[in-house]
């Protein structure tokens, strides 16, 4: 398995392949500000919760290195993790109810951490295996593990991403993209590059 | 009648949680569902519908109104100018 492309995203920018695309440092809304540098012309963005615009960005920067000779629509599988759920959205719609008074529709229907894969799936249409995980830090042998399986299962690429979106707003978003290959991934190289994004 | 858009446009995004909208990113006239508008999806048409009721005191009745009431901010506005107890 080789990795074709990575991203990160943190309130500071986001980075493509270790290389910054748009700083946001000082901006009081920073999604946006990603959003609106990227071109990309999607409203829905705006309903969206913060994990799914952050995994929406990166993806949108990520798919462009998937090989022409991919069947995207079957043979791409989606692999996510986190630690803190849809602890944001979850703590907003509790506020929806318990404060204002009004359970929200909109807040709701993103009260689980894996709909942002659903997101991803709709966009693109991709609709090949896709799975969410919660693990205590990310793991890169849960990932390569992951990566493993979806290939020996009729995939040929995976797109995976560990994605926080936490109450005290230390977002963090590392999407990789990887391609079936001779190519040994190994748990150390994982880390690291995932370490050097963590370093910015 | 262009205060009262301003206002239903904040309203809207406070109701939608559009957090990262600003009034002046909705045009009055562009449709506010599917993709060539905003994006909103029936789960929002709900929201629209207690929108009504809390704010303005108005009930849809029948929830098939909803698709011109809620067409854009315009129609929206319109509707609820004519029908706000």
């Amino acid at each position: 398995m080789r990795i074709l492309a990575h991203s990160y995203i943190q309130p500071n920018g986001i980075w493509l392949n270790q290389t910054c695309v748009k700083s946001t440092v000082g901006e009081e809304n920073w999604l946006k500000a990603i959003y609106q540098n990227s071109g990309v012309e999607y409203p829905k963005f705006y309903k969206m919760d913060d994990l799914s615009k952050m995994s929406f960005l990166s993806s949108e920067l990520l798919r462009k290195f998937i090989p022409a000779e991919i069947d995207q629509e079957n043979e791409l599988a989606l692999i996510f993790a986190n630690h803190s759920t849809s602890q944001l959205t979850d703590t907003k719609f509790h506020d929806s109810y318990a404060v204002q008074g009004n359970p929200s529709p909109s807040l709701f229907v993103y009260t689980l951490p894996n709909i942002l894969t659903g997101e991803l799936c709709i966009r693109n249409k991709w609709y090949g295996e896709n799975c969410f995980y919660i693990s205590e830090q990310f793991d890169a042998a849960l990932f390569i593990d992951q990566i493993q399986f979806a290939f020996n299962h009729g995939n040929s690429c995976c797109l995976c991403g560990w994605v926080e979106a936490k109450t005290d707003g230390s977002h963090e978003c590392f999407l990789f993209l990887v391609l079936l290959s001779e190519e040994k991934l190994d748990i150390n190289t994982l880390n690291n590059l995932y370490k050097t994004y963590k370093n910015e | 009648m262009s205060d009262f858009k301003e206002t239903l446009k904040a309203q809207i995004i406070e109701q939608l949680n559009l957090e990262d909208l600003q009034p002046s990113d909705i045009q009055d006239d562009a449709p506010l569902f599917g993709e060539d508008g905003l994006g909103l999806d029936s789960i929002d048409a709900l929201e629209f519908i207690v929108l009504l009721d809390s704010n303005y005191n108005i009930k849809i009745a029948d929830p098939n109104q909803g698709r011109d009431i809620f067409y854009s901010v315009n129609t929206l506005a319109d509707y609820i100018s004519k029908n706000k107890q």
